[in-house]
């Protein structure tokens, strides 16, 4: 029972600790166009696992923000959503990569200590 | 039509009309994408539902796209919904119980408990209803309010100290009964008197008539300071000052009705209560009169005492937020490594 509250917490810690850096992820992976899938399955190669759920609402709401655009691509077997940073996401995602590495530094001097 | 179709029609029922086709289009192209990619060109019903089932509910698949619509209403538009919900309210309850004392003193109508409980009953959720419809339809032209807020400074803050806090509630009760002893007795000042029994005959009460506008200038002073101090949310000097001057005037208009009964009992040579009983015995009617009137004086008398109980407990009040600040003691627990 403890174990499994304890796990419960666990959870909802991680993922707090992950939505933080969700937005960093998905403009990093968007320099050249992806739909949806190719997005998820890219960050999962490179071991961020994202599920649809969240990353779907997640990149209408950065383009509602003015971060990236879309279009609608139909040629294929299905139509597909396709997105892309533009130049202002490109300035954020500036921002938020040099926020990250300093973060990151400090983190590790604060957990190496 | 296919399990995944039915899924999308589903997640489709709780998404707003505008985006719907959009948002499906995508979802349903990422479905078959994944689907395909677990278990090939031809997924069979139970891999799907197995997919499906890890995707989540239609509804909380839906609800994902719209945190903010968990929310009947959001928080930027709360805090000013509640401010106006509270006056709403207020001023029904008020525009009720002037509406009842009407009818019941001006037009003769039975008093009703049960009917005035039925009347709030529909009233005070229907205006509350109103109110929330309002902010729904400015929540959904995405209205912000701009309520005029300065740019906040941390130095503003107020001192900690409970003497300080309001008690609302008193305040609250203290207006409402203020205001509607203020419409009684502008309105109907004839009314405010005693039942002469045997004989059932009204008799208003002279000596009150004499210094109506002093109580009128009273209560209406009062009622400005109480929501003033709603307003401001806090006491301060200045109000505590407002209040000991304001509680000086109620124990001057105090005094001065006891004193004017006294007047007016002794002219009748009534010099206490038990004369006045006694001479119910002798008198037909005027003998209740004086019974009435020793009646009023005495809670005039009772009403005198309290005030002036309270008068000190507000000087004890401003002396003490005077000095409480320099005597609030600090402590500060610091952890040693």
């Amino acid at each position: 029972m403890i174990n499994n509250a304890q796990s419960e917490q666990y959870q909802k810690l991680t993922q707090e600790l992950r939505r933080g850096i969700l937005v960093l992820a998905a403009l990093s992976q968007l320099k050249e166009e992806k739909y949806g899938y190719s997005l998820i399955s890219s960050l999962a190669e490179k071991g961020l696992d994202i599920d649809q759920g969240t990353l779907y609402p997640l990149l209408r709401r950065l383009e509602d923000q003015g971060l990236l655009q879309s279009e609608w691509n139909v040629d294929g077997s299905r139509p597909r959503r396709y997105y892309q940073i533009n130049p202002e996401g490109s300035r954020v995602l500036d921002d938020l990569e040099a926020d990250w590495r300093d973060l990151t530094n400090v983190m590790e001097k604060l957990l190496a200590a | 039509m296919s399990l995944l179709d039915r899924y999308i029609h589903e997640v489709g029922r709780f998404l707003p009309r505008k985006e719907r086709a959009d948002i499906l289009t995508e979802l349903k192209s990422s479905v078959v994408d994944t689907l395909e990619d677990r278990y090939g060109n031809e997924p069979d019903q139970a891999q799907t539902a197995e997919f499906l089932k890890e995707l989540g509910t239609p509804r909380d698949v839906a609800a994902s796209y719209h945190p903010q619509g968990q929310y009947l209403l959001g928080p930027a538009l709360y805090p000013l919904f509640r401010m106006v919900a509270g006056i709403v309210i207020a001023a029904v309850l008020g525009a009720q119980l002037l509406a009842w004392g009407i009818g019941i003193f001006v037009a003769g109508d039975p008093f009703s408990p049960l009917e005035m409980l039925a009347s709030l009953i529909n009233s005070v959720p229907a205006s509350l209803g109103w109110v929330l419809i309002t902010f729904l339809i400015l929540q959904y032209f995405d209205a912000k309010p701009d309520l005029g807020e300065e740019p906040w400074d941390p130095n503003t803050l107020p001192e900690i100290n409970p003497e300080q806090d309001l008690k609302r509630g008193e305040l609250v009760t203290g207006l409402v009964f203020g205001t509607l002893f203020l419409v009684l007795v502008t309105l109907f000042p004839q009314w405010i008197g005693f039942i002469t029994t045997p004989g059932g005959k009204f008799y208003p009460n002279p000596v009150i008539l004499d210094y109506l506008v002093l109580i009128q200038v009273s209560l209406l002073a009062n009622i400005l300071m109480e929501i003033y101090l709603l307003w401001r949310g806090r006491w301060d000097n200045l109000t505590r000052f407002i209040k000991l001057g304001l509680e000086g005037f109620s124990i001057v208009i105090l005094a001065l009705l006891v004193q004017g009964h006294t007047v007016w009992l002794a002219a009748r040579s009534s010099g206490g209560i038990f004369d006045a009983l006694e001479a119910i015995s002798t008198m037909s009617d005027g003998g209740w009169e004086l019974v009435g009137m020793h009646a009023f004086r005495l809670g005039f008398t009772v009403a005198l005492i309290v005030t002036v109980i309270e008068l000190i407990v507000s000087i004890y009040r401003l002396l003490k937020s005077k000095l409480s600040p320099d005597e609030m003691p600090v402590v500060v627990i610091r952890k040693n490594d």
